[in-house]
Parts: C-alpha cells; sequence; structure tokens
C-alpha cells in the first residue's frame, strides 16, 4: 500500500486540477452569454429577455449621457470605458464600425469607467472628455483620446496634450481648462462610475445591448455584428 | 554544487522531511494559481481591463505565450511536477531530489525573467503573476536556503 500511496495522492491532485479547470473554464463560458450568442439559437427560440429593463437596481450614470444615435434605435449599445485601457483602444474602432453600419438602427452611449489607479491617466483622459462634452465636442474628443492612446498613457504629464487635443477641436482652450478641473466633470465621472458599480461592471470594455451585457468574447467586430443583427431581428418581430 | 547535493542526498533526516512537506503544499497553492491564470488567458477575459490592475496587460502581452502555449499552463505543469516529486520524495524515492532541486532552480530563474518583465517591459503588474513569483521563490528558498542552514546549525 505504501509504494501506491504517493502515486494515488498524485493522481488525486492530477484530477482534482484537472476537474477544477473544466469546471472554471465551463462556468466562465456560460455564464455570461446571453441566449442569442449563435444564430442557430435564435431558430428556436425568443429571446425573452432582448427587451428586459436594465437591472432595477441600477442608477442612472450622468445626465445627460453622451450618446449617438436617435432614441427610437431598436439596438441601444452601452459601453463603460476607460481611454487608458488597450482593449478599450482596439474596440473603439469597432463600435464606429457598428455604428457606420447599422445607422439610425443604433444608438451608441458611452460611460466613463476610469480604472484609477491602475491607469494612471485614466481619470485625467475622462475629465477632458467631459470637458470637451461641455463645450458641445465630447466625441471629438473622446475619438482622439482613443485613437491617440499610445502616444499619451506613458506621458509623464498629459495635461498638454490634451490641451493640444482641445485646441485641435476647436473649442475654447481657456474655459477647457477651467472645466477639466470643475466640480461638474468630476461628478459626471463619479455618476458614471457608480452606475457601471450598480450595473456589476468589473473592467473595461463592459458593453450591454438593450439592458443586458454583451460578453467580453463577443466584442470583435465579427461576432458583435452578429449580435447587433439578431438583436434587430428579435426585436422586429 | 554537485557536492552539496549529493550530501543532501544521503542525510535525509526527519528534520528535513518538512522542508518537503512545505514545498509539496506551496506548489498546490502555485497549481491553483496557475490554473486561475491559464483559464483566464484561454477564456480571453485576461484581454479587458479590470479593477484588479495589470493582468490585462500581463496576459494579452506577447510575453504571456511561449511558441503558442500559455505561460501559465506552463507554470501549472511545472508546479505539479514539484508537488508530485516531492511527494515521491517523502515517500523515500530520494532520488526525486536532484530533479526537485533542478526544476525549482529554473523556475526560480523564470520567475526572475517574468519579474523583470513585468517591471521594465511591459510595465504593468499581475497581482496574480506576482503570487506565482512569491511561491516560487519560496519555494527556492527552502529547498536550497533552508537544509543549509539546518546543516550548519547541527
Amino acid at each position: 500500500m505504501k509504494k501506491i500511496l504517493p502515486f494515488l495522492i498524485i493522481l488525486a491532485v492530477l484530477g482534482v486540477a484537472l476537474g477544477s479547470a473544466w469546471y472554471m473554464q465551463r462556468s466562465s463560458s456560460e455564464s455570461p452569454k446571453p441566449s442569442s450568442t449563435t444564430p442557430a439559437n435564435t431558430a428556436t427560440s425568443s429571446s425573452p429577455s432582448t427587451t428586459a429593463p436594465v437591472a432595477s437596481n441600477a442608477v442612472p450614470g450622468a445626465e445627460p449621457a453622451h450618446k449617438l444615435g436617435p432614441d427610437s434605435a431598436p439596438v441601444h449599445l452601452e459601453e463603460f470605458g476607460d481611454y487608458q485601457c488597450p482593449p478599450c483602444g482596439i474596440f473603439h474602432p469597432i463600435l464606429q464600425e457598428m455604428k457606420r453600419q447599422f445607422g439610425d438602427q443604433l444608438q451608441v452611449t458611452f460611460r466613463e469607467f476610469p480604472l484609477a489607479p491602475a491607469h494612471e491617466h485614466a481619470i485625467a483622459a475622462a475629465s477632458a472628455a467631459e470637458a470637451a462634452g461641455l463645450q458641445g465636442k465630447f466625441w471629438e474628443m473622446h475619438d482622439l483620446l482613443y485613437e491617440h492612446q499610445k502616444d499619451w498613457k506613458d506621458a509623464f504629464d498629459v495635461r498638454p496634450i490634451f490641451e493640444g487635443y482641445a485646441k485641435q477641436i476647436g473649442i475654447n482652450v481657456d474655459r477647457y481648462k477651467q472645466d477639466v478641473d470643475s466640480e461638474q466633470v468630476a461628478r459626471r465621472i463619479t455618476q458614471d462610475g457608480n452606475r457601471g458599480h450598480s450595473l456589476g461592471v468589473k473592467g473595461t470594455p463592459t458593453v450591454f445591448m438593450n439592458g443586458r451585457e454583451v460578453p467580453f468574447e463577443s466584442l470583435p467586430a465579427d461576432k458583435l455584428r452578429v449580435l447587433i443583427q439578431l438583436e434587430l431581428s428579435t426585436t422586429a418581430r | 554544487m554537485k557536492g552539496a547535493v549529493d550530501t543532501q542526498l544521503s542525510d535525509s533526516t526527519p528534520e528535513r522531511h518538512w522542508v518537503y512537506i512545505i514545498v509539496a503544499c506551496l506548489s498546490l497553492v502555485g497549481l491553483a494559481d496557475a490554473i486561475y491564470l491559464t483559464i483566464e488567458h484561454i477564456t480571453g477575459r485576461s484581454v479587458q481591463c479590470t479593477i484588479i490592475a495589470g493582468c490585462s496587460e500581463v496576459l494579452s502581452s506577447s510575453y504571456a505565450v511561449i511558441s503558442g502555449i500559455p505561460v501559465a499552463m506552463i507554470g501549472a505543469v511545472a508546479y505539479f511536477t514539484v508537488f508530485s516529486l516531492a511527494i515521491l520524495y517523502l515517500f523515500g524515492y530520494k532520488f526525486t531530489q536532484l530533479l526537485l532541486l533542478v526544476l525549482v532552480g529554473g523556475m526560480f530563474i523564470a520567475t526572475l525573467w517574468f519579474l523583470y518583465l513585468q517591471a521594465l517591459v511591459i510595465k504593468a503588474y499581475c497581482q496574480f503573476c506576482l503570487i506565482s513569483a512569491a511561491i516560487t521563490i519560496l519555494m527556492a528558498i527552502f529547498l536550497f536556503l533552508v537544509p543549509r542552514f539546518l546543516r550548519k546549525k547541527m
């Protein structure tokens, strides 16, 4: 018995290790997937959660929210993003592509979710976008921040860079400098953050489609496109 | 170095056994940590930025994969091997000691390399990668330094 005991222990540990790996992999790939992930599902299921409202305990976030597209659009995408987060930078052109393709059938809302202190300039970037928003140029600043993420994310001082962007998009730079530190801007970021927390957002980018979280694995363009098309077909019914 | 190993091989006193029990326990923690990181890597959730800082940059970097195999998975196999060798040693298979020293030595060097990458190249730390680094360093201390200290005392 003593001879085989060590091998039994080793086998038991191997079994537990493989079992837990399998369980973790299964639970992480199953839990966030909505019923409409694959086209095959839609034919049979009526996807009952499609029109389900956002979790009832969700707080509203900053108002007015930054929205692209009409309120009447059948598909609403709400992104919680951090300008310094590399995957958000990768997701940015994907979302632009979706907007171009689906036009008025899609409404996009952006919520600030700066992951401070992990990303040291995230709050400064969110403030820059919000300050530009006070002069009606939120999306212009938003685009510049994402498109030039690599240029500023490792900079020591981002203020002059963002002021350069303010100048570039043609807003009043003096007012921008005041607004960027204003309580109003800070409050908007906090309100968006609170909304994210109330929805259980843990990372960025997190995207909700008509109130349901889109699994992170489905954010590449080809997969997101299919999900939007499915959502359009179910809402049209 | 070879001589030191040989003398350790010959005098496997009961006092030394607890070193291997500790190493076996540490390797189990390391195994759990490495499995978690492997799953994070494979499911792609690792690519997301999370409130727990850093993991995204580290696990999604090009250094997280060696010829197509996630580093975390290699780590899981290494920790499992350490556990197996330590258990075998405790049950009297003394030849495993040398293998264990070589393996943990290699893991220690790999850990230093990954710490360097995180600190100076990727410039981001990953919490669970740091836990793994701490475990490997502890294992190395228990295998290489503690027996020496014990021998001096005796």
